[in-house]
């Protein structure tokens, strides 16, 4: 990673914590907020570097971002969102969607399209990500559950 | 207890996990639990504006109670108060007088000053104007602008809920004003300014909520939580792009 790519870790962090901020979230569990948006991102990164693909790259840090919340909400016993919602703000895709919207006030439809069906792409696989890690846990929870008590 | 009362506890318990944003499937959960708490049994049925609870007692008699939520803002906090709180009746069934007391408090938990919130909107948009290769100049113009959008915001949903409105004049407000700004000081670049901007009006608790309402197989919840995203974000963006199409020729 870069010094450049260093510094966007540093600014998720802090990126995910005010947003956090503006959802009332309980004022002991800042901390892991930010962390699960630095996390989220330098998983969006490392992907990133390799394969160049954003579409890609977002997919893997939202599951990074869904594996995380779903550990620790199991670890601490809150709500697994509170770390969640924070954790997808670096993911959002929000530079290409914007671009796709100026396009469009620019009367450059082909353009306008093009970005436009980028920005969707990365926010479905942000979904797909969190759909993803949110299955699974409930999955292993559920077989856990099976083991130990015989009934789900 | 008698059932009347606990349905009484159930329902102010689901209204305020309703009201502040959390999940169809973690409100009946708790309502299930609060009741059965009590040693009763009942069912639940969450969408995401209203919920309905019956609860049967040993006598075979049903209590049952509806409840329409409008409110409906975003508020971890409170959820996870409820969370905990029904985690611990699950242990030790507080006396009715007691729980509706506990529940008063969760009802008036402390929230983060309009100061604090104002701030972190403000710090919100210049942490992603920077995160989006924007300079530290961009960075300011957008912190200041999502100071009055913030504050629009608030005041609109004082009002009432007009959702589509708050989020239009956003939208467009942010577009004008970047692009006003933007052609008086060539050194700041407006589209940096906007992105920052934007990143606070994200309806990141809908998107991710109607995700996870769709895999709990809540789908009336969870569509129409994406529903509810969608037409935030499209009527952010509609703003936008008309701001950008009616002032690109002037400025």
């Amino acid at each position: 990673m870069s010094t450049v790519q260093l510094l966007q870790v540093v600014i998720a962090f802090f990126g995910s914590i005010f947003p956090a901020v503006l959802f009332n979230i309980d004022r002991k569990k800042i901390g892991w907020a930010g962390l699960s948006g630095a996390l989220g991102w330098s998983a969006y990164l490392l992907v990133f570097n390799v394969t160049q693909n954003a579409i890609a790259s977002t997919f893997v840090g939202a599951v990074v971002v869904g594996c995380y919340s779903e550990s620790l909400a199991r670890k601490l016993k809150t709500p697994a969102f509170e770390f969640l919602i924070p954790g997808i703000f670096p993911l959002v895709p929000g530079f290409t969607a914007y671009t796709a919207l100026r396009y469009i006030a620019e009367n450059n439809m082909s353009q306008a399209l093009s970005k436009g069906v980028l920005a969707l792409a990365v926010g479905g696989s942000i979904g797909f990500g969190i759909m993803l890690s949110t299955t699974i846990f409930k999955f292993f929870t559920k077989l856990k559950n099976i083991r130990l008590y015989g009934k789900s | 207890m008698e059932a009347k009362k606990v349905a009484e506890i159930a329902t102010s318990a689901g209204e305020i996990l309703l009201s502040n944003g959390a999940e169809a499937y973690r409100v009946e959960e708790t309502i299930k639990k609060i009741c059965s708490s009590y040693g009763f049994n009942g069912e639940c049925i969450s969408t995401s504006t209203g919920i309905f609870i019956s609860i049967s007692d040993q006598e075979g008699e049903f209590v049952t109670s509806v409840k329409r939520i409008n409110l409906r803002r975003v508020d971890l906090y409170r959820v996870e108060l409820i969370n905990s709180f029904s985690r611990g009746l699950a242990e030790n069934p507080l006396p009715y007088e007691e729980a509706k007391n506990k529940l008063r408090e969760i009802y008036n938990a402390p929230n983060f000053s309009l100061g604090i919130r104002l701030l972190a909107a403000g710090l919100t948009a210049f942490s992603y104007a920077i995160f989006f290769n924007g300079g530290i100049l961009d960075a300011l113009v957008s912190l200041l602008i999502s100071f009055g959008i913030y504050l629009l915001l608030e005041y609109i949903s004082k009002i009432g809920s007009f959702q589509f409105l708050e989020y239009y004049l956003s939208g467009f407000i942010i577009g004008a004003v970047s692009l006003a700004i933007g052609s008086f000081f060539p050194q700041i670049n407006k589209d940096n300014v906007i992105t920052g901007a934007i990143i606070v009006l994200l309806p990141g608790v809908a998107l991710t909520n109607g995700i996870k309402d769709l895999l709990y197989g809540d789908y009336v919840s969870g569509f129409a939580k994406l529903g509810e995203a969608i037409l935030i974000i499209v009527a952010m963006s509609v703003g936008i792009v008309t701001a950008l199409s009616i002032f690109m020729k002037w400025f």
